[in-house]
């Protein structure tokens, strides 16, 4: 710093930290989270999270509301994976009411959770893409994934909330017309996918932002309890549908899919593998389809519970979600927890923000699948010229902030 | 190189028609039995109440039929249901809980509006109005 | 120790001298009935055995008994070794709830805790980043209000 002639007796040096919060003023996004990074030049040296956006008042909700109402409820929890909350609760019940679903039915329910993971996978690659800057592939894989909200229309009625899971089976069935035309799609979706698979292992832009970004260890990742492809991607073998094999999961071709080196790049890729592992699921439940009853009669389903609790997991597209429901007799339940995989994924992280550029920021928060389509808006404070500026998620992540 | 697929797949969609489907010109395509918008036959309907407690966003209200419309006897107490559709959640609760299968379900997609909806007029039509026939019978097709 | 009929599973054999009882939630999770001050000493013991990899920790339940007069919190533990979940209850006093903060040994219970603080009044020692407000919003945090306690009032 230059010293001012005579009047000054001493000179007080104030780095340039620049405030920059990552932040979500979306009221749709399921888990918004503000990120406050303080930066020195370029690179990170302090992060800290802010919640309580969009509070879940769900759970008390909950309890004032029957079982049944709760399924919708617990729904719309998130707009993405929604027919994986549905099904982890109603599981939840049967276990309480000690009832199983019929075969059929466990086939359905596990179809729709794929086509969900096919499709949530596909938006947070295309978010990823996005950031680093590649706006045409963002475009052209929301196009193709047009076509698997098709599938899901076909299968359920709706292409995003899925009310199709209830107590003691699904809500509708596939008929021979149905299948086929499901089959079409699958058959459209399947190169579209692996093309993308080549794009992104091969491109200059997206390897050089991101390989070796983000890098987590395997003891980082059991310590702090993060969960789905981020645990996946650094070597620990952990997936719900291989713990607890709920439904149709222990009979259907599936296999975990890890990498070792446990970067930005690495949770990509494993999540391409996964899309991939979902194809051939879904592809095998087409083709094997138990016969027999799927949908039950909704006015037999007893009213009053028993008493009694269950724990259940499922595999979400972004990690192991857990539901804890617990039914005192009665209508109402006693007390519903939800443990969503964001929650640990980007509270827990924040710490492993320090020592990267601010540009990579965005990139490793995409790479963890947080809602991310809602922080769009990032507030730039220029501490020493006391400026705001409102700078996008994007043009931040091309370092132009 | 993936750069060269790229370069071809671009070229190829700067000359083909747009993937985002130009509606109201075009119709989207949507399934035939897509949940759409749905109102009770009150033809069916006995009034037992049972959608208007089960509804989880608590969009259903039961309200009396109004003087002039031919009541069938099975609905004693003449009340029928009344969905308020920007409350409705679309879920179908309603239409599987029905002990007599009253609902008639649609495919509608349209449903934004300015001003409040709600199935009265809809409802309503299905009944005989004093000599005359349902004005607008059953537009839906009746699933189960 | 436990004097109930259940056998101790082989997955808690790290732990058996804290334990007050065994039980099975459905589906098939085995809980062990602890006292609040030796959770933090049971997660140690289950960390030592299975290793830093070898287990996560995944959930954080708390509940209110209202009736009884407690509220009641289940540490849910997943060891991968074994493909079982571990669940530890315990219970503390609902005038005075005070446990032993688990943040050292997993600081995967950030979260969980922060939320029992905010939304039940649930004070975890030893963890600093404690504060209200943190879900749940302002005009309800400032009220002094615990939204999900049974006599909330939201």
């Amino acid at each position: 710093m230059t010293e001012e002639v005579s009047k000054v007796d001493k000179v007080v040096e104030i780095p340039m930290t620049v405030e920059i919060p990552v932040g979500p003023q979306h009221p749709a996004v399921h888990e918004p989270i503000l990120i406050k990074v303080y930066a020195e030049g370029e690179y990170v040296v302090k992060a800290e999270a802010y919640t309580g956006y969009n509070h879940r008042g769900i759970e008390k909700l909950a309890e004032k509301k029957s079982f049944y109402q709760d399924i919708f409820l617990c729904g719309r929890v998130c707009g993405i994976c929604n027919a994986v909350h549905a099904d982890c609760y109603v599981r939840a019940l049967e276990h309480i009411l000690d009832k199983e679903p019929p075969p059929r039915a466990k086939y359905l329910r596990t179809l729709v959770m794929e086509l969900e993971r096919l499709h949530s996978h596909m938006l947070i690659l295309a978010v990823t893409a996005e950031i680093v800057g590649f706006d045409t592939l963002f475009m052209h894989m929301m196009r193709d994934r047009e076509l698997i909200m098709k599938a899901k229309e076909i299968v359920t009625g709706n292409r995003v909330l899925a009310d199709y899971i209830m107590v003691g089976g699904v809500r509708r069935d596939l008929n021979t017309e149905k299948i086929d035309k499901l089959k079409k799609i699958l058959a459209k979706v399947e190169p579209r996918i692996r093309h993308y698979w080549r794009v992104f292992e091969e491109d200059v832009t997206l390897n050089k932002r991101l390989v070796d970004v983000g890098r987590l260890t395997p003891a980082q990742v059991t310590s702090h309890g993060l969960l789905g492809p981020v645990a996946r991607a650094s070597g620990i073998a952990t997936d719900s549908r291989y713990h607890d094999a709920y439904d149709a999961y222990a009979e259907v071709p599936f296999r975990i899919v890890t990498r070792r080196e446990g970067d930005c790049m690495a949770r990509s890729l494993v999540r391409f593998e996964e899309m991939q592992v979902s194809l051939e699921i879904c592809r095998y439940i087409l083709n094997h389809l138990p016969g027999g009853e799927a949908v039950p009669d909704e006015r037999r389903l007893p009213r009053r519970f028993p008493e009694g609790e269950a724990f259940t997991t499922v595999e979400a597209p972004r990690g192991e979600l857990t539901y804890y429901v617990m039914s005192k007799g009665g209508v109402n339940p006693y007390r519903v927890k939800i443990r969503t995989p964001s929650y640990n994924n980007v509270i827990n992280t924040v710490p492993f923000y320090v020592g990267h550029t601010i540009a990579d920021v965005p990139a490793i928060l995409a790479s963890y699948d947080p809602c991310i389509s809602c922080m769009e808006r990032v507030t730039v404070i220029d501490s020493r010229r006391g400026i705001r500026r409102k700078v996008s998620m994007r043009d931040l992540a091309r370092g132009e902030a | 190189m993936a750069k060269v697929p790229l370069l071809k797949e671009v070229v190829k969609l700067i000359f083909s028609k747009p993937a985002t489907i130009q509606y109201p010109r075009e119709e989207t395509p949507v399934e035939p039995d897509a949940r759409g918008r749905q109102y009770a036959d009150l033809s069916k309907c006995i009034g037992c109440s049972l959608c208007m407690i089960e509804c989880p966003p608590k969009a259903i209200r039961m309200e009396k039929i109004p003087e002039g419309y031919e009541v069938p006897k099975r609905n004693a107490r003449k009340i029928y249901p009344v969905v308020d559709y920007f409350k409705c959640i679309y879920c179908y609760r309603c239409v599987t809980v029905c002990p007599t299968k009253a609902y008639v379900v649609t495919n509608e997609y349209r449903l934004a509006s300015d001003a409040p909806v709600n199935s009265r007029e809809l409802s309503l039509s299905t009944l005989k109005k004093a000599g005359q026939e349902p004005s607008q019978g059953k537009e839906g097709v009746n699933r189960r | 120790m436990s004097s109930d009929p259940l056998e101790i599973p082989d997955v808690l054999k790290p732990i058996e001298n804290l334990l007050k009882g065994v039980a099975i939630m459905k589906p098939g999770r085995v809980v062990a009935l602890l006292e609040s001050s030796d959770v933090v000493k049971a997660y140690v013991a289950l960390k030592a055995r299975y290793g830093e990899t070898g287990l996560y920790f995944s959930t954080l339940v708390a509940t209110d008994l209202k009736e009884e007069g407690k509220i009641r919190i289940d540490y849910y533990i997943n060891v991968l070794e074994k493909n079982q979940y571990v669940v530890l209850r315990t219970h503390v006093p609902r005038d005075d709830p005070r446990i032993e903060s688990l943040l050292k040994e997993a600081p995967a219970a950030l979260p969980g805790e922060c939320e029992a603080y905010d939304l039940l009044g649930v004070i975890f020692e030893g963890n600093p980043h404690l504060r209200r407000a943190f879900f749940v919003p302002e005009e309800v945090a400032g009220k002094g209000i615990f939204p999900l306690r049974k006599d909330a009032g939201v």
